[in-house]
């Protein structure tokens, strides 16, 4: 007779779940395993004369350096405002915290757009850094802010008594708590760059996903642009491998947070100008300059706005939006709720999630055009650019769905047992629940994702169907700002919406806050 | 309500023996105790009478329904017990009517259902909770609430795992006795486990003290307080001295605080033994006397209702605690004479002509 515990036994997964889990494992595989079948359709003598080719190397390392050099700088930034926002007593704290996050909305064309509006001639590598710096710092900001407010702040006031000063007590007591959340946010921050096709299109910087945007693009050419993207695939894996590479294990012993409810901070005002000076520059940069920008060209042609265009464009975005949601949600249940369990299937399911999470939009699209174009009903409908917007984002699902689940207490679950409920019965009304606040953050990061999502929308839409993200795409890539703007606007203002709410100023570490 | 009986009972969780052949005999109606320091498997055996532990060996009976054999292990959804845990556990999303109706079927009315919800919240001296969520009650008000819900099932027994654990001091000691006394007003079979001897001494009708996965003993809080059958038994009940005791001729023996043992029956014949003395019935007396041995007072520690002094003998290098309730002309450093008042408990130590 096994010795195991009743817990365990509930914990095993049904065979609904197990079923459901693979479904949700096979989709996520469906992508990778079109790309390699593309890739193989060519000749190894055309690979590499692809692969080798001077202009290759050349768009590979303008890729690496871009993304090395965001990644790095976000990084930094991105922790100077998080301790910041933290560590020093500001005015109007919960709202900068917000406001901060908010350039997330904003996605990196929009950006792109509103700078290359104000300032002509704004275009190459270095514009590309100062968008793309912009637009990824609040992932860093997100997931430092989270890390610290989940540090044990009775370690900062033992370090003073130790002697430690400011500098001493960051490299030697906040940084080992923060790091691997860091870590996580400088991934984020890197996979952006790698899969980033909007800003570096506009400002003409060739980078791998513009390449394969080209070729296919301009010569149909799906097994040349397959082998670029599975470059791109390589480079993305590469990255997550060193983000695990570099993650410690780490528990924080919360010794004393009954006690000590914040930590305390400075308030000094020559340090608290300093502070508002800083995050007033990046507010200024990221939010205000390309909002007012979006504003003022929208008020200026208001009136030779077509509102019937830009309402059907929105609602287009949005059924499209939280289609891909829904499905994502469905296909991230199962294999959510088998990772909290600790089931090998689940953790398998997780993994081949979040490489495919790590596919840039354009990859997605391609790979999804070739299973497409077989089924010729899925071929550029609705269905298939939700499923695509599904598979995109399911990983920020997944990772809702395990951490609300986990988070259920397990004797909960043993009293609802008890009490006389059996285990489905418990599922529904204790597990479920529960979970909820937990399924639907996760669900509004993919509304969020899948609203701004540009290339693989691009692929895939149908015909005569647009989104705010194409219809603003398509004019600015023509230099008609003024007829892009209303569509720019409009997104940001809806995209601002699940972001606010993932984020809001008065919930405590931010649910969203890893994973956004 | 149904008695419990656990035979032979066995538990491992991994590699790691929990409770090895415990036995164990609750009869119905009463409400027991179980007792022993951390770690000594009291936890275990409450989840496995519940069903969330499925052990390696051995029977649980209820009544004359066997829920646990090597053949048979009934689900924690079939045995019809109420489970208090540590802090109530009460499921955060619901409301108090809704988790002390949590257990009830379909088949009750909403009008049934209410009348319940109304006629438990009065039983545990909450009326008109009903909507509150969990997070508006204090610690003691959300282990009367799990009390009702667990009340609500008709439970053939209510298992209570540290329940008053969370609580302070001053609210713990209030808590428990209503609790205690509702518990045994309904006659429900009760079963709860604590590490808090005065916990189990004053609420339950019998306590069954474990150590290392096994009951060493189990009988009335008096029985169990007066008669322990082991220095290890005294020692989970209350505060205890391990004397040597040594022959002096025949089946006379004599400890430090010079008291005559005298054994007989099967006890008898051992060279040495030992006494257990429980610091109260150390009497201290300023003036000499018979059957009074001279002892200096090293150190008094005061607690406001007693104090416990602390005393060294001569040739004896164990420290010799007693408790007494007034300290006057108590000095430390000076002599005091010091009589035994309390019954003789005898642990053999080593037999020489068995």
């Amino acid at each position: 007779m096994g010795q195991d515990s009743w817990a365990k036994r509930q914990s095993r997964p049904s065979i609904t779940l197990i079923a459901a889990s693979l479904i949700a494992f096979l989709a996520a595989s469906l992508p990778l395993f079109y790309l390699f079948r593309r890739a193989i359709d060519a000749e190894i003598s055309e690979i590499s004369l692809i692969l080798f080719r001077s202009k290759t190397l050349e768009i590979l390392a303008t890729t690496l350096g871009l993304t090395i050099a965001v990644t790095a700088l976000s990084t930094l930034i991105g922790i100077a405002l998080a301790w910041t926002l933290f560590n020093i007593d500001l005015p109007f704290r919960s709202t900068l915290q917000a406001l901060v996050i908010l350039p997330v909305a904003i996605p990196s064309y929009v950006f792109t757009y509103s700078w290359i509006s104000l300032i002509p001639g704004f275009k190459g590598l270095w514009a590309a850094l100062f968008v793309l710096v912009l637009a990824t710092t609040p992932y860093i900001t997100l997931t430092t802010l989270a890390a610290l407010r989940r540090s044990d702040w009775s370690t900062y006031e033992v370090a003073q008594t130790l002697g430690l000063n400011g500098l001493q007590i960051f490299v030697r007591v906040t940084w080992p708590q923060i790091k691997n959340s860091v870590a996580a946010g400088s991934l984020l921050s890197a996979l952006y760059v790698l899969s980033d096709f909007g800003a570096i299109s506009l400002l003409g910087v060739d980078t791998l996903t513009r390449a394969i945007e080209n070729i296919y693009r301009g010569s149909f050419d799906r097994s040349s642009a397959s082998i670029l993207a599975l470059i791109l695939v390589a480079i993305s894996a590469l990255v997550i491998r060193l983000e695990e590479r570099s993650r410690q294990r780490l528990h924080i012993i919360k010794s004393s947070n009954r006690i000590i409810k914040r930590a305390k901070t400075n308030d000094k005002l020559k340090v608290k100008l300093i502070a508002l000076f800083g995050i007033g520059s990046y507010l200024a940069l990221g939010l205000a300059i390309p909002l007012f920008q979006l504003l003022s060209i929208f008020l200026a042609n208001s009136t030779s706005i077509n509102y019937s265009l830009l309402f059907k464009a929105s609602i287009s975005t949005l059924i499209a939006a939280c289609l891909g949601a829904l499905i994502a949600l469905a296909l991230a249940l199962p294999v959510g709720v088998l990772s909290a369990q600790g089931s090998r299937l689940g953790r398998v399911s997780d993994k081949a999630i979040l490489i495919v999470h790590a596919l840039p939009g354009i990859v997605m699209g391609l790979a999804l055009v070739s299973f497409g174009s077989s089924i010729p009903w899925l071929y550029q409908s609705l269905l298939l650019l939700s499923f695509a917007y599904a598979l995109l984002f399911m990983a920020k699902a997944v990772g809702s769905v395990r951490s609300s689940v986990d988070r259920v207490p397990k004797n909960l679950i043993e009293i609802s047992a008890t009490l006389g409920l059996p285990k489905s019965a418990t599922f529904r009304r204790v597990v479920i629940p529960i979970a909820t606040p937990g399924l639907l953050s996760g669900t509004l990061l993919v509304l969020l994702a899948a609203m701004k999502e540009l290339p693989a929308t691009l692929m895939l839409k149908p015909i005569g169907f647009e989104t705010l993200a194409t219809q603003m795409w398509s004019y600015s890539s023509i230099f008609r700002f003024n007829e892009a703007a209303p569509y720019a606007l409009l997104l940001v203002l809806i995209a601002a919406i699940p972001t606010f709410l993932i984020n809001r100023p008065d919930k405590g570490d931010g649910i969203g806050g890893d994973q956004i | 309500m149904s008695s419990l009986e656990i035979r032979d009972l066995t538990v491992e969780l991994g590699d790691r023996i929990i409770l090895k052949n415990l036995d164990l005999s609750i009869s119905s109606g009463s409400f027991a105790a179980i007792l022993g320091p951390s770690g000594c498997g009291k936890t275990t055996l409450l989840r496995s009478i519940a069903g969330l532990i499925t052990p390696k060996g051995g029977a649980i009976r209820f009544g004359k329904q066997l829920v646990s054999v090597s053949s048979l292990v009934l689900p924690p959804h079939k045995r019809n017990i109420g489970y208090v845990p540590q802090e109530g556990g009460l499921f955060p999303h619901l409301s108090v009517e809704e988790n002390v109706s949590f257990s009830l079927g379909k088949k009750t009315s909403k009008k049934e259902r209410d009348e319940l919800v109304e006629e438990l919240l009065d039983l545990v001296g909450m009326p008109n909770y009903q909507k509150r969520l969990p997070q508006e009650l204090s610690g003691g008000q959300q282990t009367r609430i799990a009390l009702a819900r667990a009340l609500a099932m008709k439970p053939a027994m209510i298992l209570l795992d540290e329940p008053f654990a969370a609580l302070d001091q001053t609210l713990r000691s209030e808590i428990s006795q209503e609790v205690v006394a509702l518990l045994k007003s309904s006659k429900t079979t009760s079963i709860m486990v604590t590490h808090d001897r005065e916990d189990a001494l004053v609420s339950a009708d019998i306590i069954a003290l474990m150590r290392d996965g096994q009951v060493v003993q189990s009988g009335s809080p008096s029985e169990v307080y007066l008669k322990p059958i082991s220095a290890a038994a005294a020692e989970s009940t209350g505060d205890i001295l391990t004397l040597p005791a040594n022959k002096i001729e025949g089946n006379q023996y004599l400890s430090p605080l010079n008291s005559p043992v005298e054994q007989i029956g099967q006890r008898a014949g051992y060279e040495s033994g030992q006494i257990l003395v429980r610091p109260e019935e150390i009497a201290l007396n300023l003036e000499p006397g018979e059957r009074r041995v001279s002892a200096k007072i090293s150190k008094i520690n005061y607690y406001g209702h007693d104090a416990l002094v602390e005393l060294n003998f001569a040739g004896l290098s164990q420290v010799v605690r007693a408790r007494v309730t007034d300290t006057k002309g108590l000095e430390v450093g000076s002599n005091i004479f010091v009589s035994h008042k309390g019954p003789i408990r005898w642990v053999p130590e080593k037999a020489t002509d068995q």
